[in-house]
């Protein structure tokens, strides 16, 4: 097309035309490379799954899964020793700071447990997810079994082909693209840039909530249930996207934050934009009134996905709620806060008040993530730097303890599956004392009793909130979280006091990935409710950058 | 004295990996930790009476302002008497009393150390966040002891209801903490002591502080998950729900009284609520047939003489506190732990059923009787010396004589209820078989046997008692007074009191049974329990009926909720701010008006459509009718895209509808909520084209990018059409990746058709099995010929 012939411009129309400037934008590789590493080795998973025989796939996927991540661990740490001020690169599109490495490090260490929860075959033999159907093992394979709303039951019969064939390991790559997503959504130092993040880490989430072997209309219609809301969520942030850009005449977050700081422009772009787009932010949150997808996609999608939707995508949501926050909207945080307060409030009291209801613990933990997310904006509002380090605490701790939680609830099954009904956990500390003490420990957490990093999270959320000076959204909090600490010890007292029912589930034996998994999420909760000092000293070296 | 805490813990932890195989022996190896508690507080009391406390602090995170603070003052130094002391001997008690090697015995010898230690650690607690950590880690062990044992539904029941009760306690205490602590600026206790603050917000915080005080230790109206708590075994309700954990909220209104004397309503709170559970608990015991159920509301009765006194305030008050927390410290504990020893050597506990124990079990029975006469008030143990202070700091007039007659009402219910209990364990009764009796092991009765002398000792040794309770008195008060604990302080009123006391107290218990016979007519118009009940009832009624409306998984219901929100929101701004458009014409060109129409008829038939085709169709009408608008506008070649788009999008659809049912498979909705989705969806539509509007009107200036595109497309790309320049010289980067785009849908569009034509001849090769499996799977099958014909 002659694009680069032509060089007739001037210079100084370069910013706006940029024909004729075909150098490359400098890109801080040392940055980046955490990013750059797990992204690269997604699409190495993919050309795995194209070339590499089904037999060895397993094993690779789950090597080249571990190895990416703990590669791109020392990476990060790497790169967060040499410098602590950060800086953008990508031609300004990608800011990396020392909340954006320690949100990255959250997310790999909390996707480096989801792995491992994932790649486990030996509570439900030959894996959790669904099998290559059309294997040409065994003639039972039926034809489209994923589109035909009658396949369910021949799924059932799939069962016995399926431990041969071995787990469908696309989801290996799936979760690292969806992991790559997050990471730049931390990221973004534009609202573009977020948009496409948001859409790479939601895409394979959609079709990983699909993917469970058991229960698959559940499954699916999970799926499609997310799929559908997460569409509307994604138009909405693009049409919020659309009229910031209408605001500020610029889709980067320092832009809009120059624009806010002091014009005369007009407002009603500014916050029905800012609605939208955080709109599109807090149902990825799982933030009420946007949370109605979160109990019906965590009940149906596999337990190790819920577990790792659960951890990092609202770490890498409210990650880019932060940033968005405190980078782009802080000069305007007066006229909007009290939405944002009254969807705090909002979330927690469904969060609480739902959870009460429920029978079922997936449901039940879903609920108290909906509650959850009304803690952590309670921290996201403050806009303080000591809220911004309290909520990045919060984040860690809630990730761990809740993979942990999903990890443990994924070991008590039936013959039918996972036995997630309530009463099927009645008496579970005679049948198994040590899991019935660990899944105890990790609802302590969750409920924030001391010595537990749930108390500590807490703890820090609330009194950064209370000394900014929203002592009435602390007293909510704090009263919701007595309420929510009811949800937790119920269960407790269920698991201690009942009799186990005759027939009753039976407590698998994890296997060493799902021993690892839930390990690390019951030490780091213990740890950091004793020592939070690991976790909270680099959370408050430095806010975003921009 | 934070490794002295730990030390428990580590020392807990090390015991509960062993005691698989050394059940027994591990008791008196649990005792050790409390005992260096113990003698490291005593050998440290010289320097804790002449005022200078020992002191430790570590900073815990300092980001957060964490930090362990403790202080062996002399309050605390009473409470490690308690905590460390009776922790020792229970312990040593243990070892007899769950003689079988049991899972219980197994797992009752950690956690009750790991308990004394966070009691310990809770009493030295020189900072409110260290005291709220410490105090939940208490509330946590105690449900773990009181849980190990009975599955029965009732202490099921009752175990949540504490573990509730307090937990939710704590967490508005922890509030009521924060709220304190931020407003004056520092959380160590000490120091706020030193300086109390003022302020409405130290009274708000002192109501919070309250809350959580009252429910550990069992207050009116909170009362009921101690009693209910009894389920647990004896030597842990001696520790816990009688000797220390109890005591924890009268601790904390004692710790606190000096930091919140300038509240002038606490003294009048905790006198009201202590009175009330005084005497509510004294008379609910003299009811009860279950020895230990009678403890456990005499219990509840003196804990509520507790926190009258600790909330007084005064000298005189203060002092008859440190010297009634040590004497029902003593007395509670001997007699947990000798209906301990009477249950485990008779098999029942029941007061109907024991008969003539006093004279098989006299050492025993000397032994209880020695605690049931402090218990009463009777010189010379220290019980009546403690009461007497309680008798003299309410002398006086008004609203003062009106806590005295309820503490002398309280006291004569005390009375009594420890005659029932005194005669119905041990007497011989009338027609009744003498119960049957193990003897007792030495072992098993030392520990009550010291705990009993200490009633007596502290009493008869009173100097020595009063140094102590006078010390912390003057330091609690501000002030020092004149009286001191004795055992004779001349004729005057508290004597009288005293004397009163005892003998209506007898001729209650003398009463009793006629007295039970009216009560039992009495209608019971606060019930507690019920009141609990139905809190919780209404809670989860509440709840099922929100979360059954909200959550009912349709997802229909779950767009509409969120198309709400998007309404109420950016909605509500839209309307407050409206501007009014300017320059807004209907029309630009006659020829948009048809097309707007066709665009309304598409949509609205899209959502009549009962055909898949027929949707996709439709919308494609919607697409194309854009297109025309652009064509109309001015815009020929954006149109086309749109056209290309909308075709490819369509061939698309097709080929996938091919494989799904011809018509909607959903049933039509009910027309209840037909309404409500019409207006919601018809809101949302008339939301965004409005916002459309405003948002287009509200641009201020035109576009930079467009005038320098204008600017320079003829001169830099010898363009004269702007957009044919943008396309492929400006934005020249922007097309390729169009490109690619289409090139992915391309790739997606001819899969979808080979998979449809490998599907068919594969229909072919499979023809014969598939017929078996059409019977089996008919559904799966007839969507397969209908997809495919």
């Amino acid at each position: 097309m002659g694009v680069v012939a032509r060089t007739g411009v001037p210079d100084r129309h370069s910013e706006v035309l940029a024909q004729q400037s075909t150098d490359m934008p400098p890109i801080a590789y040392a940055a980046v490379a955490p990013v750059l590493i797990v992204l690269v080795a997604a699409c190495l998973g993919v050309l795995v799954e194209a070339f590499v025989p089904r037999r060895q796939r397993w094993a690779v996927q789950v090597a080249l899964s571990l190895l990416t991540v703990v590669c791109a661990g020392a990476a990060l740490i790497r790169h967060a020793r040499e410098i602590n001020t950060g800086g953008t690169t990508f031609a300004d599109t990608v800011a990396v700071g020392p909340a954006t490495l320690f949100l990255w490090g959250t997310l790999l260490a909390l996707a480096l447990g989801a792995i491992l929860l994932i790649a486990d075959r030996s509570i439900e033999p030959g894996g959790a997810f669904v099998a290559e159907t059309n294997a040409a093992s065994g003639g039972t394979a039926s034809r489209h079994p994923a589109d035909a709303p009658g396949a369910a039951s021949a799924e059932v019969m799939d069962r016995a082909s399926a431990s041969v064939v071995g787990m469908r390991t696309e989801v290996f790559p799936l979760v690292l693209f969806s992991l790559g997503g997050m990471m730049v959504f931390c990221a973004a130092n534009d609202l573009l840039t977020m948009f496409v993040a948001l859409e790479v880490l939601s895409l394979p989430l959609y079709l990983l909530c699909g993917l469970a072997r058991r229960r698959r209309l559940l499954s699916q219609e999970a799926a499609v249930k997310y799929f559908l809301l997460g569409a509307f969520a994604s138009a909405f942030f693009l049409y919020g996207l659309a009229l910031l850009y209408g605001y500020a005449g610029s889709v980067k977050f320092s832009d809009i934050a120059d624009a806010t700081a002091g014009s005369l422009r007009s407002d009603t772009l500014l916050f029905a934009g800012l609605g939208l787009v955080v709109m599109g932010l807090l149902f990825k949150g799982s933030v009420g009134p946007f949370h109605l997808w979160t109990p019906d996609v965590y009940h149906g999608a596999p337990t190790a996905v819920t577990g790792f939707m659960a951890a990092c995508t609202k770490v890498a949501a409210f990650g880019g709620l932060l940033r968005l926050l405190h980078v782009a909207f802080r000069a305007s945080s007066w006229e909007w806060h009290w939405v944002l307060w009254s969807v705090a409030v909002l979330s927690m009291v469904i969060g609480v008040v739902s959870g009460l209801t429920q029978r079922d613990l997936k449901r039940m933990i879903a609920y108290s993530s909906i509650a959850h997310a009304g803690f952590l904006m309670v921290g996201a509002i403050t806009l303080t730097e000591r809220g911004l380090s309290a909520t990045l605490f919060y984040l860690l701790a809630y990730g761990f303890t809740t993979l942990a939680v999903f990890g443990t609830i994924g070991l008590v099954r039936t013959s039918e599956g996972e036995a997630t009904h309530l009463s099927d956990w009645a008496g579970l500390a005679k049948r198994s004392p040590v899991v019935a003490t660990v899944f105890t420990f990790l609802l302590l957490a969750l409920a924030g009793i001391p010595a537990t990093s749930g108390f500590m999270g807490k703890f820090a959320v609330f009194s950064a909130a209370f000394s900014a000076g929203m002592g009435p959204l602390v007293v909510i909090a704090l009263l919701a979280s007595a309420l929510a600490a009811f949800i937790y010890l119920r269960v407790i007292v269920l698991m201690f006091f009942n009799d186990p029912a005759p027939d009753g589930p039976t407590v698998s034996v994890p296997g060493a990935f799902t021993t690892a998994a839930i390990t690390l999420g019951v030490v780091v909760t213990l740890l950091l409710g004793l020592v939070p000092m690991l976790a909270l000293d680099w959370a408050s070296v430095g806010g975003f950058v921009s | 004295m934070l490794a002295l805490v730990v030390s428990h813990l580590l020392v807990a932890l090390v015991l509960s990996l062993v005691s698989m195989r050394h059940s027994r022996a591990i008791y008196p190896v649990a005792a050790l930790p409390p005992t260096a508690a113990l003698c490291w507080a005593l050998a440290h009391a010289d320097s804790v009476l002449a005022g200078s406390p020992p002191v430790t602090r570590m900073n815990w995170s300092a980001t957060l302002g964490l930090e362990f603070a403790f202080r062996l003052d002399t309050l605390a130094l009473v409470m490690t008497l308690l905590v460390s002391g009776i922790g020792v001997l229970v312990l040593l008690y243990c070892r007899w009393y769950f003689g079988t090697p049991s899972g219980d015995a197994k797992r009752s010898a950690s956690l009750l150390l790991a308990f004394a230690g966070v009691m310990f650690g809770l009493v030295l607690a020189d900072d409110l966040l260290t005291l709220y950590v410490f105090w939940e880690l208490t509330t946590i062990c105690s449900f773990l002891l009181v849980g190990q044992s009975g599955v029965s539904r009732e202490s099921r029941r009752a175990s949540l209801q504490a573990l509730l009760v307090t937990t939710l306690g704590g967490l508005v205490m922890l509030l009521g903490f924060i709220v304190l602590g931020e407003s004056s600026g520092t959380y160590r206790i000490s120091e706020l002591a030193a300086d109390p603050p003022d302020g409405a917000a130290v009274a708000v915080a002192t109501g919070l502080i309250l809350v959580g005080a009252f429910t550990k230790s069992a207050q009116v109206p909170f009362h009921n998950w101690l009693p209910a708590a009894m389920v647990a075994p004896t030597p842990i309700s001696a520790y816990l729900h009688a000797a220390s954990m109890v005591k924890a909220g009268v601790f904390l209104v004692a710790r606190l009284t000096p930091v919140l004397s300038e509240v002038s309503y606490l003294p009048v709170v905790t006198a009201v609520f202590g009175l009330v559970t005084m005497f509510l608990g004294g008379w609910r015991a003299l009811r009860e047939h279950d020895l230990k159920l009678l403890l456990a509301y005499g219990t509840v009765s003196q804990l509520g003489f507790l926190m009258v006194l600790a909330g007084s305030g005064s000298y005189t008050g203060e002092l008859a506190l440190a010297g009634m927390l040590l004497a029902h410290g003593a007395f509670k504990a001997t007699l947990f732990l000798v209906i301990g020893i009477v249950d485990h050597q008779t098999g029942t506990r029941d007061i109907r059923e024991l008969s003539g124990l006093g004279r098989r079990m006299p050492w025993v029975t000397s032994v209880a009787v020695l605690a049931a006469m402090s218990m009463a008030g009777v010189p010379p143990t220290i019980g009546f010396v403690a009461k007497e202070a309680a008798f003299e700091t309410y002398l006086g007039t008004g609203a003062v004589a009106a806590v005295e007659a309820g503490i002398v009402a309280g006291s004569v219910l005390t009375v009594a209820y420890t005659a029932r209990l005194l005669f119905g364990c041990f007497a011989s009764k009338r027609g009744a078989v003498p119960t049957e009796a193990h003897p007792v092991p030495a072992g098993m009765l030392l520990p009550p046997a010291v705990t009993a002398l200490a009633c007596l000792v502290l009493g008869v040794a009173y100097p020595l008692t009063d140094e102590l309770a006078a010390t912390y008195a003057e330091r609690a008060a501000g002030s020092s007074g004149e009286y001191h604990l004795g055992l004779w302080h001349g004729f005057n009123q508290p004597l009288v009191f005293s004397a009163v006391t005892l003998f209506a107290g007898l001729t209650l218990a003398a009463h009793n049974a006629r007295l039970n016979l009216l009560r039992s007519r009495l209608p019971r118009p606060l019930d507690a329990q019920r009141g609990y009940e139905r809190i919780m009832g209404s809670l989860e009624r509440l709840a099922v009926g929100v979360t059954g409306r909200v959550q009912v998984g349709s997802l229909p219901t779950y767009l509409g909720i969120i198309l709400l929100a998007v309404l109420v929101v950016p909605g509500s701004v839209l309307l407050m701010r409206v501007t009014p458009i300017e320059q807004l014409r209907w029309w630009d060109n006659v020829l948009q008006l048809p097309l707007a129409l066709v665009i309304l008829v598409a949509a609205a038939g899209v959502v009549r459509a009962t055909r898949r085709i027929t949707a996709v169709l439709l919308v494609g009408v919607i697409g194309y009718g854009i297109g025309g608008m652009f064509i109309v506008g001015g815009g020929p070649d954006l149109a086309l895209t749109q056209f290309l788009v909308e075709t490819l999008t369509l061939i698309a659809f097709v080929l996938v509808l091919r494989r799904l049912p011809a018509r909607f498979t959903e049933t039509p909705s009910a027309r209840r909520v037909r309404l409500p989705k019409v207006l919601v969806s018809l809101a949302g539509g008339v939301f965004v084209g409005f916002a459309a509007l405003i948002f287009s009107s509200a641009r201020d200036t035109p576009s930079r990018v467009s005038a320098e595109y204008l600017e320079h497309a003829e001169e830099g790309t010898s363009a004269t059409n702007v957009v044919n320049a943008i396309i492929v010289d400006f934005r020249a980067f922007d097309t390729v990746g169009e490109l690619s785009v289409l090139a992915v849908t391309a790739t997606g569009v001819a899969s979808l058709v080979l998979s449809s034509r490998s599907a068919r001849r594969r229909k072919h090769a499979r023809s014969d099995w598939r017929q078996l499996s059409a019977t089996a799977r008919p559904t799966a099958g007839e969507h397969g010929e209908r997809g495919s014909a």
